[in-house]
């Protein structure tokens, strides 16, 4: 194939969502709303985990919240029989992104392990991703941000620290899963297992209300949860195909 | 070729020159700047660039005592993670616990020994050294002892348990001082008094929530706060649905809707302090009904006669068919748990609520069984409970420092100048104190009137150990050890305590080095307990198993026989609780609540705490005051609005969230922020509700009534804007939260165990 | 009427030449800086000749970089790994006296970073030296160096120098090996 056809190829298909056949491995997120407390312990995890700055109340006054995992609360009915339920919200990784298509410079899109992934050396900053994202989980770096020392001592090396004018959003912990790939890489070039890689928020908590896994793994525990009953997707009819599942919350 | 003069020739020779090296430069200026690589003199064993080094300790964000696991790299503390080996964490760790690490790190920690100088407006701190700062203290406390006099010592330090507060018993019983306090603001005195009336127990039982079917919760944010959340929230996910057949309920009574109550499947409101008196109701229900065939029914029968469902309910605002409802659904669900606490046992009537909730764990037979209340053994390592201070305790403190019976009085991690009402008067008492010292990490509001301070480290730097409370049905504990080199010219208060000790001439009876040495020889008894096996690997095998794992557990058979004394039931009553001020004058009741973020205050002075939004109401970096939406529609609030909040007792103003889950007349605001001091994120931020209460007691304990105060609302006419991140908070159709009723499948999700990556001292 | 714009230009043309000038004199400057300022070369503090160790003497590359098949960071060996050898060779040199000053002071010698990597990329040691890649390949004939310049035998085998690492040196080589998701931006980008 000629360069200019190999280069159409490869565009097209990165161009279009929902282009894997087979992903290697799909990545997949349950949270079962009938066990969150909306305790956040999910929030600070992520916070510590990915360099996630302290934008400072001004920021969080104009609504430049900056945090990859939120939990959102729905007030139902009114006094005494007023019902909050807590669901928490971070990218879904959606199979045919919204977002993966607008970006002009191709900072978003999907990759083999079914991730959304942002690249932040190549986004300009247009911030239409964060537009076209119905769950609006994308957070904006409209400045440098500053750690008071010495708490940037606690960054974590294997994540960026993000500098002015990129987007950034849930990576399902990258950094974790290519740690695990590595561990699984030296024993014997096998898969990851179930239950050998959790992101920091489902990793910590503590109602175990969020599962994750390689849905391709039928044995694992999220390919079960996902199938449960129960299960149904948010916004499910602008077919995004999210790859986070919620559990319907039981009325008792 | 254009003419040009030698002038310009000249000219445009030199501007190429200067821009030739201008560029040049540019392309040098803009390169990386240079970075160093320094190596290690002598490679330690435990490092590895560029891998994690996993260090397991314990939690000391909250009383709980989670075992965590911290991922270090390079030696420094990068994430706080549970320890899946430790049975109260599982794995699993709250939001403060995993901000512990922007304790460590934070930029207001105090660095090195300071002394006081000057007065008054012009006090300021000024650095000196360890040896001038023990040698002033140690030289004072030798003084007292030879003379006699060492009662004349105080020592105030948040709740501990382990070697720390047996050391902390042994430096008093030196002294000769009993003034050895345990002061934490929540503190469930009126639970341990309820246990200790009813089941003769000084050590709270194990409450099993993950084999529960139905919990009853008196106002015990168990999610939250309320003694051990991680473990809770464990057994209310596996409760909930972590079988496969069974999804467990939750039911909460309280006045207004904690976490706990949101997650609950049925909140019913009661008026604040009748918590108790709803209890009786329940549990006279139960007896009436015939559902309780025990030898002493007679007993319940005569001690119960009042507290029939109509007059309960007039007294506690609950209809007549909820009480029987639950009554019935409570006997008949098996196993039902019936737990208290929280704003319930800080009423004047704190002890008899929770010995009324014991009452129907009592009737339905569940103590003793899964899924009930299970007795505690007998910790394996000291969990001292009898120095807990209550704020009657502290109040006489401070009249002992008014009358000049202190001399000296050390203060360890906890912060009274905060959380005491100020009608304890508190901080005046302590200007009566000849040498105030402070072993706090931090500059907080009590260690600002300190005459020295001699800081600690943090927990992520200390040896230490726990013996959690209250414990999981067996033995438990853990060694805390240091995960990162200290950061700071600090050191750990076990140390600071040995030292002062031995320059008060205690070596002979306290003779270890540091802390590290004390622990070993205190856990060399627990290491004597262990079974052949154990024994044989010698002690310093075992302790590095200790160490490695994390947690050490002794399965051990409790008693599950229990035999109530006929007394305790003689005396089981309720009486309808006390509050200060008149109804006319103070129309609403404040409900203090203990805030997610801050606990009682400590966590203020953490970023990532004063940016997450409270689970609730989404606000961030302020404080607020939830009122109901109709009180607010009659009284023309809306969100934002500032209102002056004044009690018999104080004023504060603060502005107004309307809440859609609070009683009509009751008023909350969260307990953590508005503080003096304590660092650049929570200086000048907020109210702190405390500072209005009135010293109303339960009368058993001393136990401050926290509920109990009545307060009245006045518009300024000011309005802020609530900083949230929440919008509407409606669902408005769209159907993002989606329910289902029971009947539908529910899944059985196995157990999700992490497995633990290698782990080293 | 005709109006040329001849006389115009003629004012103008002194202040264009001298734009000119200086737009060509700045380009002209960052050229040959990057031409001919070796990329990065810099004098450490002590004249440690990787020609003499890994070169004369053969000394193998994981003896002192011993992280290098276990670790994303090759390391640079701790003061005593050099103190091993040297207590007994070459102790008269001027160079191992400094360095066993450093060693009798026990204080940490301060390399200067010669590959700096951006820190928004994952390199690992680790994967590369277990795939039996030369460490050559990427770090150019260091056998033959005094002085650590950054440099690359990178694809076609011949050493590339002073040109500072580039995007372009993985990705041909993870294109050219056929990498398991070696062209996905996320196996490198963080």
């Amino acid at each position: 194939m000629s360069l200019f056809s190999r280069f159409m190829d490869g565009w097209r298909k990165y161009r279009k969502p929902g282009y894997y056949d087979e992903f290697d491995y799909h990545w997949t997120m349950t949270i079962d709303l009938d066990k969150c407390t909306g305790c956040e312990a999910c929030v600070t995890a992520c916070q510590a985990e990915n360099n996630i700055p302290v934008v400072g109340e001004d920021e969080m006054a104009k609504g430049r919240e900056m945090q990859w995992i939120r939990i959102e609360r729905y007030w139902e009915g009114e006094y005494p029989n007023a019902k909050l339920s807590f669901i928490p919200m971070m990218c879904q990784h959606c199979d045919a992104a919204p977002c993966e298509t607008v970006c002009p410079v191709g900072a978003t899109y999907h990759n083999q392990d079914g991730l959304n992934a942002q690249i932040y050396n190549r986004c300009i900053g247009t911030r239409a991703c964060a537009v076209y994202c119905p769950y609006e989980v994308r957070y904006f770096n409209y400045y440098d941000h500053e750690w008071d020392s010495p708490l940037e001592q606690q960054l974590n090396p294997d994540v960026t620290v993000r500098g002015k004018g990129v987007m950034e959003k849930c990576t399902f912990c990258i950094q974790r899963i290519r740690q695990a790939k590595d561990v699984a890489k030296d024993d014997d070039r096998r898969r990851v297992q179930d239950g050998e890689m959790q992101p920091a928020c489902v990793q910590t908590c503590p109602t175990k209300a969020l599962v994750f896994g390689d849905r391709k793994d039928h044995e694992s525990q999220v390919y079960k949860s996902m199938n449960d009953p129960r299960n149904y997707r948010v916004l499910d009819e602008l077919n995004t195909d999210s790859s986070v599942f919620y559990l319907k919350k039981v009325d008792a | 070729m254009p003419n040009i003069d030698r002038r310009e020739f000249l000219k445009l020779v030199g501007a190429g020159g200067v821009s030739v090296g201008a560029g040049f430069m540019l392309r040098e200026a803009n390169k990386d700047p240079r970075e160093y690589l320094i190596p290690h003199v002598l490679a330690p064993e435990d490092f590895s660039s560029g891998l994690d080094t996993f260090y397991n300790s314990v939690c000391s964000m909250c009383p709980a005592g989670c075992g965590i696991s911290v991922r270090t790299r390079e030696g420094r503390a990068k994430k706080i993670e549970g320890n899946p080996a430790h049975p109260v964490s599982q794995g699993r760790l709250c939001t403060l616990g995993q901000a512990g690490l922007q304790a460590l790190y934070n930029p207001d920690r105090l660095t090195a020994p300071m002394r006081r100088t000057g007065e008054g407006e012009s006090a300021s701190f000024e650095e000196i050294t360890w040896e001038q700062g023990l040698k002033q203290v140690g030289d004072r406390l030798d003084l007292l002892r030879a003379a006699r006099r060492g009662n004349r010592v105080a020592f105030l330090t948040q709740g501990v348990r382990g070697h720390l507060a047996q050391l902390f018993e042994s430096f008093m019983r030196q002294l000769g001082s009993p003034r050895l306090l345990h002061y934490d603001f929540d503190h469930p005195h009126t639970l341990y008094a309820a246990n200790q009336q009813f089941f003769g127990e000084s050590r709270l039982p194990y409450y099993d929530l993950a084999n529960t079917r139905l919990l009853l919760s008196f106002g015990a944010d168990y999610l939250n706060n309320w003694i051990s959340p991680v473990h809770h929230s464990l057994g209310f996910g596996e409760s909930r649905q972590g079988r496969a057949d069974v999804r467990g309920r939750f039911v909460q009574i309280e006045p207004r809707m904690s976490i706990s109550g949101a997650a609950a499947d049925e909140w019913i409101p009661a008026k604040p302090g009748t918590e108790g008196i709803l209890a009786l109701g329940l549990a006279h229900h139960i007896v009436a009904e015939g559902n309780y065939s025990g030898a002493d029914l007679g007993a319940w029968t005569n001690a119960l006669a009042d507290y029939t469902p109509d007059a309960v309910a007039e007294q506690t605002g609950v209809p007549v068919n909820t009480i029987t409802r639950l009554a019935d659904s409570f006997v008949d669900t098996t196993p039902s748990l019936a737990i208290g606490g929280g704003a319930a046992g800080n009423h004047s009537n704190g002890v008899d609520t929770l010995v009324a909730v014991n009452a129907l764990n009592y009737l339905v037979g569940n103590i003793g069984q899964e899924g009930g209340l299970v007795l505690n053994p007998e910790p394996a390592g000291p969990a001292v409970q009898q120095h807990r201070a209550s704020y009657s305790a502290m109040v006489e403190l401070a009249e002992a420092a008014r009358q000049g019976e202190i001399d000296i009085l050390i203060i360890s991690g906890t912060n009274p100048v905060f959380t005491l009402p100020p009608a304890a008067e508190f901080a005046e008492a302590l200007a009566q104190i000849p040498l105030v010292v402070s072993l706090s990490s931090f500059l907080d509001e009590t260690t600002a009137l300190a005459d020295v301070i001699l800081p600690s480290h943090t927990y992520l730097e200390s040896w230490g150990d726990d013996f959690p409370e209250p414990g999981v049905g067996f033995s438990v504990g853990a060694v805390s050890q240091p995960v990162v080199s200290p950061l700071y010219n600090t050191r750990g208060t076990g140390d600071i305590i040995l030292d002062l000790a031995r320059r008060m001439g205690s070596s002979s009876v306290m003779p270890w080095q540091n802390m590290e040495e004390f622990l070993k020889y205190g856990w060399r008894r627990i290491y004597q307990r262990g079974d052949s096996q154990t024994l044989a690997q010698g002690f310093d095998a075992f302790w590095t198993s200790v160490l490695k794992a994390g947690a050490w557990g002794e399965t051990t058979n409790g008693s599950t026989a229990f035999t109530l004394n006929p007394d305790v039931i003689a005396g089981i009553g309720v009486a309808p609780p006390e509050f200060s001020g008149s109804e006319e004058g103070y129309p609403f009741i404040l409900h203090p609540y203990l805030s997610p973020n801050f606990h009682d205050g400590r966590g203020a002075n953490l970023p990532w705490m004063q940016e997450l939004p409270d689970p609730m109401t989404s606000v961030v970096y302020g404080s607020w005051v939830e009122v109901n939406p109709v009180t607010a529609e009659e009284m023309g609030l809306s969100e934002g609005d500032l209102v002056d909040i004044q009690s018999p007792h104080g004023q504060l103003r603060v502005p107004v969230f309307v809440y859609p889950a609070i009683m009509p007349n009751v008023i909350a605001i969260p307990i953590g922020q508005g503080h003096g001091e304590y660092g650049r994120y929570a200086k000048g931020r907020g109210v702190n509700p405390i500072e209005i209460l009135s010293p109303l007691l339960e009368p058993i304990t001393g136990n401050l009534a926290s509920s109990a105060t009545r307060v009245n609302l006045t518009p300024t006419g000011g309005r802020v804007k609530l900083v949230k991140t929440g919008g509407v908070s409606r669902d408005l159709g769209r159907d993002i939260v989606q329910h289902t009723s029971l009947g539908v499948e529910v899944s059985s999700a196995a157990d999700n165990s992490i497995p633990i990556t290698e782990v080293t001292t | 009427m005709n109006v040329s714009i001849v006389p115009a230009l003629k004012v103008l043309r002194p202040a264009a030449m001298l734009v000119i000038v200086i737009l060509v004199g700045l380009v002209l400057g960052y050229w040959a800086n990057a031409t001919f300022v070796p990329g990065n070369s810099p004098e450490q503090p002590i004249a440690f000749s990787h020609k003499i160790h890994a070169g004369d003497n053969e000394v193998p590359c994981l003896y002192c970089h011993t992280q290098a098949r276990r670790s994303p960071s090759a390391g640079v060996p701790a003061v005593s790994k050099c103190v091993g050898c040297h207590l007994e060779v070459a102790t008269e040199k001027p160079q191992i006296r400094l360095l066993m000053s450093y060693w009798e002071n026990r204080e940490p010698i301060p390399w200067i970073k010669v590959h700096d990597l951006p820190d928004f990329v994952h390199f690992t040691h680790k994967r590369h030296v277990l795939a039996n890649i030369e460490c050559q390949t990427c770090h150019g004939p260091v056998e033959t160096m005094d002085r650590i310049t950054v440099s690359s035998r990178a694809v076609n085998g011949s050493a590339q120098v002073g040109h500072p690492w580039k995007m372009g040196l993985c990705l041909s080589c993870h294109r050219e090996n056929e990498v398991v998701n070696g062209i996905d931006c996320l196996t490198c980008h963080k």
